[in-house]
């Protein structure tokens, strides 16, 4: 277990971390971690410079403070456990591929951007662009797991091919935008646009939420998959309505406007 | 991500006979738009001028753009990308929900006749504006119309153009493109370029007062970025190049005045279409020009000692 | 003065082939036959061999239509080659469209010394040349785009031949540009109103005489009688289309007796009639060309991997974004010309794509002559032009190029000719086709040799090839102009290149008659059309003579 402590506020220029990864730290003695670089706007730092650092050589990093403004914390990690006591920077797991991230605090933007595998879980809230593409990119997570406690912002899972992303509090607009694939679960509901121009995949919303011109109802039913996902998200912890007698799933079926085959399936009690 | 479909302003010119201006009031913010380029030009294609073009407005309230059009549309605020999407969806002879679609404040056959006529067209353009870029949204309204376009183009002739703001933001955005690789919000702290709206753009980096000074050159943020964002120019070391004492001027340390560019200093200005104009000053300026006050402080900063950074014990 | 000595000089241009000599290099930049006085600096290049620096006779780094693509695919950008920023260098990114800086990086640290930009609209030269002033170490020219020029399309249309041939004179000055370049004869104004010009013999569409085959014709005889170093460069009607192996034959035929040089002929070198017949036609086309020995030729070869296309062809593009539902980008430039862009990939387990790999090998190895074909892979059109290493390897290798086409699809063999094809190029018939042969071509009679006079422009490379088995990949040394820019990986001292252009004879009447049509189709005015000579960073104007 490797445990960094954050000693230096980082309340201004934000700090860019991606050192903080399993896959960089695991095979190093303390030393080494604590010479990591990190940078600070233009300047290169060392980790030990923001973090105290005990420990060495593991694959499970926990990490404490308010890192709100720390990014790319861990960026691309293939293995291996994070665990944050506190806040999380910008593109937090971004491009992961396996391991788990866990937040005991909030989130910011882009967390998981374009993961292809692993777990991350924020207990507070999120930013936007969950789980999404980076500006210009085909396409956003292609596998993995992202859960959040609390509401998310906007664009949360653009372009996703594949994967599960769900979202305790409310979200804001164009949840599920130009979706490709997998499965978006809106605990609490969604502003506007949710499943603009979606070609594929399922968005599932819990709340009523309004739904584009270019979404058209198809029926209402609970879909017998849903017992599926609804046991593997008990595994995560959360609970999926699927009684009958307590309610039902209306499905609206589009976006037309690109002669999408998504489906959004709204809770109905 | 249907793309981008554009073209210079000649050829609206000389063949647009249908001309849609969605979000903006060129009649008010950009005068010489009409008379210039677009519907009261008589055109190689189009020798009968504004008698040979139908113009299209579709906005919120009625402008003076507005008056000046064949069809008026006035949809309801904050509609314009459902509006968008169920063009798209109807271009394409797809169905769309009726009672949504009467929400954006257009019955479904206006709607249907809008379409109709955009395919009728032999070349169909759409000028969107900052109504339609600045409002909820925001870039996701500006890909509905370029999509439109784009996929106006199985039936016909269709372009789209984005209505830039004043100045030369659209010779920023070039010079930044050639030699960054990107248009705007351009991070080169870690020696490269690398580009994030919303991570490195101007309003969001002051608001969460994520750099520690700022360079303001022939801009006004301190008269039209929200609080947070005016509070952090204040705190930090703030430097402003502009012609006039500005908003910003006066929560700066520094303020430059420099001399007005086109009018006593030279350059070259891009037009909303990309094409490179040659400005002529035409007077003299008691003042240097925010190029020559750039290079002054490139070669001050280059004159002082190497920077190493310090160690953490001796920082403020 | 530089000397290079102990190293093995191929300068085919002088009938060099291989011999261990010295290169001088004087105080003016030029090589010189013998050292006079004492050496600044010697390099010893034993063990190593010497070319004449790369000339790249076709490829998109600049301007209007390559600064669209860059914002087009700024996912590109992100996953490209990376350039810090030193007290030397500036920053930059690599790639694709890679960004003025590190366009010139990019070439000299592959050995390329000059660079020809095959694409500039007249009304957006301003900005081509402030790119150009912005890639550092390598010397330019550029070309013009003029076969779908409504103004000259319009006189053609009316007979006036005369006058078009002074309208193309003047707008060559007015744009300081170098060369005439066609890009799809009539089909980009056609364009203008959604359509094309496949038929080589119909009217344009809005025109009711000009064909395709007038405007080829007209502006080969254009090109001649101004007397331009460089004859016209035609990108053909019907790139890409399955079966226009029939069109292309044909337009070789129409410009019998005339100087002409044909852009990346892999393009136009498909036989079969649709994507599911299509086939290897460069057996055919080969065979026409060497037939015809007033054309010269690049190949445009593609590469397996990413590439953006970006050409004038705006049909084309439309049709390859629907094709393929990648993003498009379209700016139709008023009276004169447009440009398409569509991100793409070449696939090696897709028929069309091995077919089109074969296709551009094919040419290189069929075509006999080295002098009159060259190596391009049309950048960023078929792949990134740092990748051309990869294709001398394919061309000097039998046994790779073989292990290589046992990865196609198996559909694609008997499609085919690569196969049978055992030649391998000599490192001779490299330095041609990569340097002495598009010097020869483009009328740059000081660049790909090194002979007494020729600029100092030398590439050195190891002769024994690296862990990979690789050769040319990356030069020991390059010398611009006789400063070493390039040293063991490192971009040293940088020169600033030079620019080529013309200054043809026209009658200066013409302006008359351009001045009003300008004022009426135009919407800017007339005195901001041209481009001051003041934009262009050194300029060196090449002498017209016309035939």
């Amino acid at each position: 277990m490797i445990t960094l402590t954050l000693k230096q506020a980082v309340d201004g220029v934000p700090l860019e971390a991606e050192s903080i990864c399993p896959d960089v730290i695991a095979a190093l003695d303390n030393a080494a971690i604590r010479a990591l670089p990190v940078y600070l706007g233009k300047r290169q730092c060392r980790i030990d410079d923001f973090f105290a650092v005990d420990g060495e050589t593991s694959e499970e990093i926990d990490v404490h403070g308010d890192l709100r403004k720390v990014r790319w914390i861990g960026r691309g990690m293939t293995r291996g456990r994070i665990s944050i006591d506190g806040n999380a920077g910008m593109h937090l797991g971004a491009y992961m591929k396996g391991g788990t991230i866990d937040v005991s605090g909030a989130a910011s933007d882009w967390v998981g951007a374009e993961m292809s595998g692993g777990l991350i879980r924020v207990a507070g809230n999120a930013g936007g662009q969950i789980g999404a593409a980076y500006r210009g990119s085909r396409s956003g997570m292609t596998d993995g797991t992202i859960v959040i406690g609390g509401s998310a912002g906007l664009e949360v899972g653009m372009r996703m091919k594949r994967g599960l992303i769900v979202i305790g509090g409310p979200a804001r607009d164009f949840a599920g935008l130009e979706m490709k694939g997998g499965t978006l679960v809106l605990r609490s509901g969604a502003e506007l646009r949710t499943g603009a121009w979606m070609n594929r995949g399922t968005i599932i919303s819990l709340k009523s939420i309004p739904l584009l011109p270019s979404f058209l109802y198809s029926s209402s039913y609970v879909p017998t998959v849903m017992g599926v996902l609804g046991k593997h998200l008990g595994s995560l912890g959360i609970d999926l309505p699927l009684k009958p007698a307590a309610g039902t799933y209306q499905r609206f079926l589009g976006d037309t406007s690109v002669k999408g085959k998504g489906e959004i399936l709204v809770w109905h009690h | 991500m249907g793309g981008k479909v554009t073209c210079t302003l000649g050829e609206v010119k000389n063949r647009a006979d249908f001309i849609i201006y969605w979000g903006g009031n060129p009649a008010e913010c950009h005068p010489r738009h009409f008379t210039k380029y677009t519907i009261m030009q008589k055109g190689k294609f189009v020798p009968l001028g504004r008698k040979g073009r139908t113009m299209i407005t579709i906005d919120i309230r009625e402008t003076p753009s507005a008056r000046a059009a064949d069809i008026a549309l006035i949809i309801k605020p904050g509609k314009d990308f459902e509006l968008g999407t169920t063009l798209r969806a109807l271009m394409k002879g797809q169905p769309v929900d009726e009672a949504r679609v009467a929400e954006i404040g257009l019955s479904l056959d206006t709607i249907k006749d809008l379409v109709e006529r955009m395919k009728r067209a032999k070349f169909g353009v759409i000028f969107f504006g900052m109504g339609l870029s600045m409002t909820r949204g925001k870039h996701m309204n500006s890909a509905g119309i370029l999509n439109i376009a784009a996929e106006m183009n199985a039936f016909t002739k269709f372009v789209c153009m984005p209505m830039r703001g004043h100045g030369n933001v659209t010779g920023a955005d070039v010079v930044l493109r050639w030699t960054t690789g990107y248009p705007f919000g351009v991070n080169l702290s870690r020696g490269y370029p690398r580009f994030n709206p919303g991570e490195f753009s101007t309003v969001d980096l002051l608001v969460r007062g994520d750099n520690d000074a700022t360079l303001v050159l022939g801009a006004d943020p301190g008269a039209t970025m929200p609080q947070p964002a005016i509070d952090h120019l204040k705190k930090t070391p703030t430097i402003v190049l502009d012609p006039k004492v500005t908003h910003t001027s006066k929560l700066a340390r520094v303020h430059f005045t420099t001399a007005v560019t086109g009018v006593s200093a030279g350059g070259t200005a891009y037009r909303m279409d990309e094409i490179p104009i040659t400005l002529r000053p035409g007077l003299k300026s008691p003042y240097r020009t925010d190029e020559e006050i750039v290079n002054l402080i490139i070669a001050a900063v280059a004159r002082k000692p190497a920077w190493r950074p310090a160690p953490i014990a001796q920082r403020a | 003065m530089v000397k290079i000595t102990g190293g093995r000089v191929y300068d085919p241009a002088n009938g060099v082939d291989g011999v261990v000599k010295d290169i001088y290099i004087g105080e003016d930049g030029r090589v010189t036959a013998e050292g006079n006085g004492s050496a600044s600096r010697t390099i010893d290049a034993n063990g190593m061999l010497v070319f004449p620096g790369g000339v790249d006779v076709h490829t998109h780094v600049a301007g209007g239509a390559l600064n669209f693509a860059r914002g087009l695919v700024p996912e590109n950008q992100r996953v490209a080659q990376k350039f810090i920023h030193t007290p030397e260098l500036r920053a930059g990114i690599g790639g694709l469209t890679p960004t003025t800086f590190a366009t010139g990086y990019l070439y000299a640290g592959m050995g390329w010394t000059t660079v020809n930009e095959a694409a500039v609209p007249i009304l957006s030269a301003k900005h081509t040349h402030e790119e150009m002033h912005d890639i550092p170490i390598v010397d330019k020219s550029t070309l013009l785009l003029m076969a779908n020029n409504e103004l000259m399309l319009d006189l053609l249309e009316a007979g006036e031949f005369e006058r078009a041939k002074s309208l193309v004179g003047w707008m060559l000055w007015a744009s300081k540009t170098f060369g005439i370049k066609a890009v799809n004869p009539g089909g980009v104004a056609a364009w203008k109103w959604g359509k094309n010009a496949n038929q080589l013999h119909q009217p344009i569409e809005g025109y009711s005489k000009v064909t395709a085959a007038q405007i080829v014709m007209d502006l080969a005889r254009i090109c001649d009688e101004l007397g331009l170093p460089h004859p016209m460069h035609l990108h053909q009607n019907n790139l890409g289309v399955p079966g226009n192996v029939g069109s292309t034959i044909e337009t070789m035929n129409m410009l019998q007796g005339r100087r002409a040089h044909l852009a990346h002929l892999q393009f136009h070198a498909y036989g079969g009639h649709d994507w599911n017949t299509m086939r290897s036609g460069a057996k055919e086309v080969a065979e026409a060309f060497m037939s015809h020995k007033n054309l010269t030729c690049d190949v445009g070869a593609i590469l397996f991997g990413d590439a953006v296309t970006i050409t004038a062809d705006g049909p084309w593009q439309h049709f390859l974004h629907e094709l393929t539902g990648r993003k498009w980008g379209n700016l139709d430039v008023e009276n004169e010309t447009g440009c398409g862009i569509v991100p793409y990939v070449y696939n090696n387990h897709k028929l069309v794509n091995a077919i089109q790999w074969a296709v551009g090998l094919e040419l290189l190895l069929l075509i006999d002559d080295p002098w009159r074909v060259y190596l391009t892979t049309d950048h960023p059109n078929g792949g990134g032009f740092w990748r051309y290493p990869e294709i001398l390897r394919l061309l000097m290798d039998v046994e790779f190029r073989k292990a290589e086409v046992k990865k196609l699809p198996p559909e694609a063999l008997n499609r085919i000719s690569l196969p049978e094809i055992d030649r391998e190029y000599s490192i001779s018939e490299m330095v041609i086709v990569t340097s002495a042969g598009p010097a020869r071509a483009l009328g740059l009679k000081q660049k790909g040799h090194l002979g007494a006079g020729a600029d100092g422009d030398v590439t050195i490379y190891s002769a024994t090839p690296d862990a990979d088995g690789v050769m040319f990949t990356h030069p020991r040394y390059v010398i611009k102009g006789g400063k070493v820019v390039v040293e063991e990986g490192q971009i040293r001292a940088l020169a600033e290149g030079r620019v080529f252009l013309v200054h043809p004879e026209f009658d200066p009447a013409i302006e008359d008659f351009i001045r009003p049509t300008f004022q009426k189709l135009y919407t800017l005015s007339f005195e901001n059309y041209p481009t001051e000579m003041t934009r262009l960073k050194h300029p060196e104007t090449v002498g017209c003579v016309p035939q």
